[in-house]
């Protein structure tokens, strides 16, 4: 009989604000309010942790996204380097140079600007082409885990973890194949 | 049957001759049937050559890597479904026994098999100088890793970082990339539109090995239907052309011989009604066919798969002459006596036909001259079948029933008219020859067996690949690889200079994966001691956040390479670009070459100059397309001597032969008069002769003497002359059926060979007819 009332009191938080909320909490509702969010920049620091270091290496600079498909990484600490991603094509400004790939060219390179490209631009069929999407906490405190689908991905990157309040974007965890991880928190 | 008189021996009855007959016959059939070696190889077809220039263009064209290599599109699906296709595939080819290495232009796939070139970076990278390891070099490299490790495409970099940080193996592979080539979709190589994906294969078998490349098309077709269902497939490559040129001149010869074969026997069986005739009939041809094969064997230790196929021109031919033994018999005439009364005819007809082969047999091409013995010796085992065997076989000429033949009595008008039509003819092809390029086919490609369709798929795939094709490469010579390679890399700095230019697209030159020796012990003694190394990366070290040990491993690296052997061809045993060497570092009668290819050259003889003048006569151009050409002239010129020569000792025969050079002349001029205008039409119809065209025209010879002299004896009465003009008859409707049949043949070749001869023979025909004195007419007008 004891055994019951644990039962009900597990379920009955549950019960009473599942019926109350107006959707329910899910990739779909998170991606609706990511991709209601109007173009523009955000700040990040991000934090290189590597078995080669013995301090992570700090970066900080500017994401700006532009819908419907660009995002611009600017680093401006330590040094200037600017990646543009619109398109197929990647633009690497760094070193007074600049490079030109071809996404596709590269499905690593690929899969992670689809990861950045996913989660600021709100777009869910992207994020699906490249990985395993699960959504984890709650619409407060919400986690976004990725997985990539192909192997040539996995090479290299084993999982990128996202993280946010509601339609805020708080950080993104990039978990290298060779143990490395870089962390972006966005101010 | 009663024994005849005179016929003393054990064969009396007619059955043991034929059972004789049959079984020596049967005996040869099961001899070749054993002793045969079919040969596949094209090579056969190449010309044999004197010059270091030819041989160095045949070594590239039969073993190079240009003519192992297949090009392999997908197409048909999506880009990803394509993408996933394609290195599905080049998975399991990289498996297959057949294929050396397959490759999609992933650089995954490259950093797997790189290893090699990892371990050997020091010696491989044109980066490494003293200079690379002083402590500010150092610092500058590790500022540059740390900053790659900060960077989104660091990950890339990550995987070699700590044993490599100033990045040689990225050096090594930037040297390894000739340029050119096509763009990346997914990681895999794409046409511009992103609808083709490419995959280069190397096969193991050698570019004109037709039956190793038909096993290799079909691993290919094989493991596609696994790895990528549903995706439409093209192949082509020297290889691919190859196989599929051998598989559709085989089964057009096997189809036309049928054809021809079928409608002789129906020939036969409509003149003579007659199941035993027409046996009679087959066994020259059989015995000719049969010893000739044999005969090439011995010569030549095999005998090509064309040859075979070819052998139905024989056909034609042989049947000729049984029917002209039994056709100008009398019924009831003893066969032997026929045979004594036409065999200075029959004689000379086979010995002038035989003399128009030798031309053929003692061409360069191998299978050319393959084709020679096979006609000389089949027509002279026929012609001597004829002569003795059929006599002995058959006794008395068998009855044959009465067949109107409409005759023809040539007035000294048409005999004039058929001059001058001649003379405009020859004119009007003279004219045409001289104000166009030449009636010379330049262009080795139109001689090739490769249906027209196949070429423009290759072109299109070439066009759409972005690979420009493989003509032109810079040849390096030494007494040694190692000097041969000291030249290529001699030549590098202007080829990079050309490059920078944009006056060659890319090179790709076997020094990148074998500097020369003094070249990588220079290197390797750029390395510190690893001492040294250690106490500079701490300097260098020092103020960055990486961990002291992090580049534990470059510093063991380094200490290893400095006790590395000098990488040799041996090092790549076992890699694709072990056999990507071979191909590009060939031994050619005790000297060695190293071939650079050059791709996208946009004035070859230009850099032909430059490279004279910047490292001497050790390097050289080379453009295969112009030697080609050079070598096809050269060939039709050696056919055309060789041509004159049958055509002396044909007039010098029948001169011996008829007792007479005026009869000499006058059986000569029918033929030659055939073989003119044939050549005329051939030119005026805008056809460009090639050497096939010659042998064409040489077979034409042999058949128009055969006409001219069976018309040029003259007849004893009415009787003999109708039964003359029945076996041209038949003669002639077999040989231009059975070339008539190959003209129909969608190969190139066969179909040049069948028009001409078919054509050919009907001219001369027509010829004999007009200016022979004898056979179709009562009179003789050439004595009028």
């Amino acid at each position: 009989m004891r055994g019951w009332w644990w039962m009900a009191a597990a379920l009955l938080p549950w019960m009473a604000c599942g019926p109350a909320q107006a959707q329910a909490w899910d990739v779909d509702r998170l991606m609706q309010q990511l991709a209601g969010i109007p173009d523009g920049q955000v700040s990040y620091t991000e934090r290189k942790y590597s078995a080669l270091l013995s301090n992570p290496v700090v970066s900080s600079g500017v994401l700006a996204f532009h819908r419907p498909d660009s995002v611009e990484k600017e680093m401006r600490t330590p040094k200037k380097e600017r990646y543009a991603i619109a398109g197929d094509e990647v633009v690497v400004t760094r070193n007074g140079g600049e490079r030109r790939f071809a996404l596709s060219s590269q499905p690593a390179l690929a899969a992670l600007a689809a990861s950045l490209r996913g989660v600021l631009l709100g777009d869910q069929a992207l994020l699906r082409r490249y990985f395993k999407v699960e959504l984890q906490g709650d619409e407060r405190a919400w986690r976004l885990m990725l997985e990539p689908l192909d192997a040539s991905v996995a090479r290299y990157v084993t999982r990128v973890s996202v993280t946010g309040s509601a339609g805020r974007l708080q950080s993104i965890d990039t978990e290298e194949a060779s143990g490395d991880h870089s962390l972006l928190q966005v101010q | 049957m009663a024994p005849r008189p005179g016929s003393r021996s054990a064969f009396a009855h007619p059955a043991a001759r034929y059972g004789v007959a049959l079984a020596c016959l049967c005996a040869l059939a099961v001899g070749a049937w054993k002793s045969l070696r079919i040969e596949t190889d094209f090579g056969a077809f190449l010309p044999r050559s004197s010059t270091l220039e030819h041989r160095l263009l045949i070594s590239q064209l039969r073993e190079g890597v240009v003519s192992r290599l297949m090009l392999i599109a997908l197409d048909g699906a999506d880009e990803q479904r394509l993408a996933q296709s394609s290195r599905d595939l080049v998975e399991r080819l990289n498996r297959a026994p057949d294929f050396d290495y397959a490759g999609n232009g992933s650089p995954e796939r490259f950093l797997e098999q790189g290893e090699v070139l990892m371990r050997n970076r020091y010696a491989l990278s044109p980066a490494v100088t003293p200079d690379r390891f002083t402590p500010s070099a150092l610092r500058g490299a590790l500022e540059e890793q740390l900053a790659q490790l900060a960077s989104p495409m660091g990950m890339l970099a990550r995987r070699v970082m700590a044993r490599d940080p100033t990045g040689e193996f990225l050096a090594v592979l930037r040297e390894l990339d000739s340029g050119g080539g096509p763009g990346l979709r997914q990681g895999v190589w794409f046409s511009a539109d992103g609808r083709r994906a490419f995959i280069l294969a190397q096969t193991r078998a050698a570019g004109f090995d037709s039956a190793g490349q038909a096993q290799a098309m079909e691993t290919v077709r094989g493991l596609a239907a696994q790895a990528a269902p549903g995706v439409t497939l093209s192949l082509t490559g020297p290889g691919v052309f190859a196989a599929e040129a051998r598989r559709l001149i085989e089964r057009d010869a096997r189809l036309l011989s049928l054809c021809s074969g079928g409608f002789i026997l129906a020939l036969m069986v409509f003149a003579y009604r007659s199941p035993l005739a027409v046996l009679v009939i087959a066994l020259p041809v059989a015995f000719g066919l049969l010893l000739g094969m044999l005969l090439v064997q011995a010569v030549f230790g095999s005998v090509h798969a064309l040859t075979v196929a070819f052998a139905a021109t024989l056909l034609g031919e042989a049947v000729d002459y049984p029917n002209y033994l039994l056709l100008n018999a009398a019924h009831g005439e003893p066969l032997r006596a026929a045979a004594l009364r036409i065999g200075r005819t029959l004689a000379l007809a086979v010995l002038t036909t035989v003399a128009s082969a030798l031309a053929l047999a003692l061409s360069g091409f191998q299978g050319l001259a393959q084709l020679g013995v096979l006609t000389m010796s089949g027509i002279l085992a026929a012609g001597l079948a004829t002569r003795w065997l059929l006599p002995w076989l058959l006794r008395v000429a068998p009855a044959v029933p009465r067949h109107h033949v409409p005759s023809l009595t040539p007035t000294p008008m048409l005999k004039w008219a058929s001059a001058a039509v001649l003379a405009a003819l020859a004119a009007a092809a003279a004219w045409t020859a001289a104000a166009g390029s030449g009636p010379w086919e330049e262009d080795l490609a139109a001689l090739s067996p490769v249906p027209p369709g196949l070429r423009e798929l290759d072109a299109r795939l070439r066009a759409d690949m972005g690979a420009a094709e493989a003509g032109v490469f810079m040849a390096s010579a030494g007494a040694s690889a190692e000097a041969a390679l000291v030249e290529a890399e001699r030549i590098r700095p202007l080829l990079e200079r050309w490059k920078a230019d944009r006056r060659i697209s890319g090179y790709d030159s076997p020094s990148s994966l074998l500097p020369a020796r003094d070249t990588q012990m220079r290197r390797l003694a750029a390395l510190p001691e690893p001492a040294a190394l250690e106490a500079e990366l701490r300097g260098a070290l020092r103020g960055l956040p990486f961990r002291p040990d992090a580049f534990a491993p470059f510093v063991r690296d380094v200490a290893m390479a400095r006790g590395q052997a000098p990488v040799s061809r041996a090092s790549y045993d076992g890699t694709p670009f072990g056999a990507k060497l071979r191909a590009q570092v060939i031994e050619l009668d005790g000297q060695w070459l190293a071939v650079t290819t050059l791709s996208g050259v946009a004035d070859a003889a230009q850099l032909a100059q430059a490279a004279q003048r910047e490292a001497g006569s050790a390097s050289s151009l080379i453009d295969l397309k112009r030697i080609s050409t050079r070598m096809v002239d050269g060939y039709r010129d050696d056919a055309l001597r060789q041509t004159g020569l049958g055509a002396l000792i044909i007039l010098a025969l029948l001169a011996a032969g008829l007792r007479s050079p005026a009869r000499a002349l006058r059986v000569a001029a029918p033929a030659a008069a055939g073989l003119a205008a044939t050549a005329a039409l051939l030119v005026l119809a805008g056809v460009k002769l090639s050497v096939f065209h010659l042998v064409a025209l040489l077979l034409v010879l042999g058949v128009g003497l055969n006409y001219a002299l069976f018309f040029e004896r003259p007849p004893q009465d009415e009787e003999e002359r109708r039964r003359s003009r029945l076996s041209l008859a038949v003669c002639a409707l077999s040989t231009i059926a059975t070339f008539g049949f190959m003209s129909l043949s969608s190969t190139p070749v066969l179909h040049a060979l069948g028009a001409t001869v078919a054509l050919g023979a009907l001219l001369c025909l027509a010829f004999s007819a007009l200016w022979s004195p004898s056979a179709l007419s009562i009179g003789h007008p050439w004595a009028a």
